[in-house]
């Protein structure tokens, strides 16, 4: 396994490339973004952000 | 491997000095710069002598070298190392010489966009091969001449499907941001970039671009929404953050694509100074025919004599005329000017003309580049790096002596320690604008009268002549200017 990269890329930039790169990554990150919230519903419902 | 036609080398590092690491590559500990016996290497570990094994293979590697885009790099024999420092490493390549090191707060608008351009470019053609960079720093990028070069080998890695650029943030911060910074609002970079060694940050860029200005070209996605989504994301890991995304379908065209939006926003993103700045200027360099001649044919004849020289400074070069005259003479030259619009001019003159011998950077000499960075030597002060074997300083003392009220001794001393490392070929031209020049004239007016009584030309001249070996002298026909070529003493002289 490769050892993680040196630098810290940013949470929050590495997901706006997604929106940065057209139709096809608003789409994975409106998915991604989905996939949060329900996940987060679902483990913790009771919990705010 | 196919390397870029060699430029000469410059530096004046001793032949069998031992090695030395360079300050400013330690970030990525899989690797590092060093300089050994006046040549640069690179240590590679062993992931990163594995990854480098995979890029020299590769055919767009090749191709990129070929062209002259990435800096010139082959697999050092062990054998030929002395004093080898390459037990601790795996694998020592050995790079091309980078003529003069510059930093991102030297260049001019069109020199930063050109060297985001080139970034963008080696991308694109590592990514549909398989490979991407684990940064996307302006620190990537040296210059030879007008022309960019991608160095930082060390960044290379294969690319993990389905992950976005790791770079991105830093492109935009240390690149993009910059660019934005002066393309849409008309603010110089320079000093941002100078105070921070990691660029801009996106939060702080978005107080800026409040109100319409948020609908410029780049704004809202990579700056408001991109700051938006950080703050958001603050507390989640990119580890996670990659797998979800991963998960999510993120993919290689989908890199590509952000590749290819910010390569179009970054090809749209132009400066030009407004229309007063040059009608204000023209008048600050007049000569007539008779002067002009005459001081060309000076300035020729003094590059003319003795060695070739390696490095050529020319300082307040302006239209870079006496720069250009210089590289005919001299395997670099590297013209330093305090008006980025200026600077930016002469950058895209040169590079139109393909010129590989002059560099051209903005740089305040009464304030000339620090040190900076962790210890301030991660980034070398331009005093550091300013060895020269010849110096122009061609009607630029008055700026310093009267604009600037530096003190008329320190700035002939100044003038002469930058040939310190010269030896015996060094050789320094200087022009002395006469106190009674309409331009002397004019700078001296916005001061007290009497407050530079020794601006004048005998003491110019005998602050000169204690420094220097006044070789040469010669009073332009208009009588208000008078050059001098000189070549400085032993510096066991003693000053008065
Ligand atoms: C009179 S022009 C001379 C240009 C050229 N060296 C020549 O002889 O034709 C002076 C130049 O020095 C530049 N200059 C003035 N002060 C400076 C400073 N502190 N640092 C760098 N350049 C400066 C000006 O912007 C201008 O381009």
């Amino acid at each position: 396994m490769r050892s993680l990269a040196y630098l810290d890329a940013g949470s929050g930039s590495l997901i706006v490339q997604a929106v940065v790169g057209g139709v096809a990554g608003v789409a994975v990150a409106a998915k991604l973004y989905w996939r949060r919230l329900t996940s987060r519903f679902r483990k913790q419902p009771s919990k705010q952000d | 491997m196919v390397a870029p036609p060699p430029v000469p080398a410059t530096f004046t590092t001793a032949p069998d000095s031992p090695p030395r690491a360079d300050p400013g590559s330690f970030r990525d500990p899989a690797n590092r710069v060093f300089h050994a016996d006046g040549q640069v290497f690179r240590g590679l570990g062993p992931q990163a002598a594995e990854d480098w094994r995979a890029l020299a293979g590769a055919e767009f590697f090749g191709r990129l070298l070929a062209d002259g885009k990435i800096c010139g790099t082959e697999t050092a024999d062990p054998e030929t190392l002395s004093a080898n420092p390459v037990g601790q490493w795996a694998t020592v390549l050995r790079h091309e010489r980078i003529p003069f090191v510059s930093y991102p707060y030297e260049w001019s608008f069109a020199m930063l966009r050109d060297a985001a351009l080139l970034h963008l470019e080696i991308l694109r053609t590592a990514v549909p091969a398989g490979f991407t960079t684990k940064d996307g720093s302006a620190y990537n990028l040296q210059w030879r001449g007008a022309e960019p070069v991608f160095i930082d080998i060390g960044s290379f890695e294969p690319a993990r499907d389905g992950e976005p650029w790791a770079g991105y943030r830093q492109f935009c911060q240390t690149l993009l941001y910059p660019l934005l910074l002066q393309a849409h609002l008309g603010l110089d970079f320079q000093p941002w970039l100078r105070s921070r060694i990691d660029g801009i940050e996106a939060g702080e860029l978005r107080k800026l671009f409040g109100g319409t200005r948020r609908f410029r070209a780049g704004v809202l996605k990579h700056v408001h929404l991109h700051d938006a989504i950080q703050s958001r994301y603050a507390a989640a890991s990119t580890g996670t953050v990659r797998a979800e995304l991963k998960d999510a379908g993120f993919s290689r065209e989908l890199v590509l694509a952000t590749l290819g939006a910010l390569r179009k926003l970054v090809g749209r993103l132009d400066w030009q100074p407004p229309a007063s700045h040059w009608s204000g200027y023209r008048e600050t360099c007049t000569y007539s025919d008779a002067d002009r001649e005459a001081k060309e044919r000076f300035v020729a004849e003094a590059l003319a004599e003795g060695d070739r020289s390696r490095l050529v400074l020319d300082l307040g070069a302006n239209d870079g005329t006496y720069s250009r005259l210089a590289a005919g003479y001299a395997d670099y030259v590297v013209a330093v000017e305090s008006d980025p619009a200026v600077v930016d001019q002469l950058y895209r003159r040169l590079r139109a003309d393909g010129e590989r011998r002059v560099l051209p950077l903005v740089m305040d000499l009464a304030d000339p580049s620090p040190g900076g960075g962790w210890r301030g030597v991660e980034r070398g002060s331009f005093a550091a790096r300013a060895e020269a074997d010849v110096v122009l300083a061609l009607a630029v003392v008055h700026h310093l002596a009267i604009g600037r009220n530096v003190p008329l001794p320190e700035v002939v001393d100044w003038l002469v320690g930058l040939l310190t490392t010269a030896g015996a070929g060094g050789r320094l031209v200087v022009e002395f604008v006469h106190p009674d020049d309409p331009m002397a004239a004019r700078l001296l007016a916005n001061k007290p009268a009497g407050l530079f009584p020794d601006y004048r030309r005998e003491e110019f001249e005998r602050l000169l002549g204690q420094r220097c070996t006044i070789v040469r002298r010669l009073e332009l026909p208009s009588g208000t200017r008078t050059l001098y070529l000189g070549t400085p003493r032993d510096l066991g002289t003693p000053r008065g």
